[in-house]
């Protein structure tokens, strides 16, 4: 099953984990929105969530801290944000900000499934 | 190749209208062939932050808003020159507060930051001729790093 919620598409995995395809930006534009579409998710049972960066070309400052404010909302549970299929632009700010010490990262989606079992 | 006097004067596109520019720019060879496609992102990166605060923050007092970026590649050095008509701020100040209060997993506050980090130096003050002037240098043989507290 597939949803769309506002500018992101969200893809449940299972009861607690759910996939959420970036886009071409995640950015001041669009920061609100991811927020509010990861609270959602969150309060619906999700825990663990797959950041699908493959098509993003955009990562910004206010987009890397939506980003932290999912990663502190979810580890008080427990659960995990990791980064799939890291496009290059999106891997300049991992590497800038050394947020690969907190976010792992996975070459594919499905091997991102797979790594947070 | 220079690129100068690049104007964009509508802030509800600018960024689009920047991203666009910068994959032409990447497409036609403008950048060195000694800059590597990373350096090349990092210079993206700045000049997005930049824009981005202006957009977001930047008093252009009833004016229209009108912003100027240069972009100067050289070897393995590319400098970048961002004007506008703005009332400008005080970026040191605003600078040195982030740095001192930045907290772990920080939301706000890491634009100036990531800016800073991302180039070997960067100057901000209002030209002779009234605009306010960013300027700043990003280099493929810096290592940048912003140091955020996790």
């Amino acid at each position: 099953m597939q949803a769309t919620s506002m500018s992101f598409f969200v893809e449940p995995v299972n009861a607690d984990t759910a996939v959420i395809k970036i886009g071409q930006a995640l950015d001041f534009r669009n920061a609100a929105e991811f927020k509010t579409t990861a609270q959602d998710q969150v309060r619906s049972g999700i825990q663990n969530f797959i950041l699908d960066f493959t098509d993003t070309g955009i990562l910004d400052s206010t987009g890397l801290g939506s980003v932290f404010s999912l990663y502190r909302q979810v580890s008080p549970l427990s659960g995990q944000v990791v980064f799939a299929s890291v496009s290059r632009p999106v891997q300049v700010v991992v590497q800038l900000t050394r947020t690969y010490k907190v976010f792992r990262q996975f070459p594919t989606v499905d091997a991102a499934r797979e790594g947070i079992r | 190749m220079v690129v100068t006097g690049q104007r964009f004067t509508k802030l509800d596109n600018m960024i689009d209208e920047l991203h666009e520019l910068f994959d032409q720019w990447i497409s036609d060879g403008v950048f060195s062939s000694d800059l590597d496609a990373d350096t090349v992102q990092l210079l993206r990166l700045a000049v997005h932050e930049w824009i981005a605060n202006l957009i977001q923050h930047a008093d252009f007092q009833g004016n229209q808003p009108e912003v100027i970026l240069d972009i100067y590649p050289n070897g393995r050095r590319v400098k970048c020159v961002i004007q506008d008509n703005s009332a400008g701020f005080d970026a040191a100040k605003h600078l040195k507060l982030r740095m001192e209060n930045l907290e772990p997993f920080p939301e706000r506050g890491m634009g100036l930051l990531m800016l800073n980090a991302v180039t070997e130096y960067f100057e901000y003050f209002r030209s002779p001729v009234g605009l306010h002037r960013l300027e700043f240098s990003v280099s493929a043989d810096f290592y940048p790093w912003l140091n955020i507290p996790f």
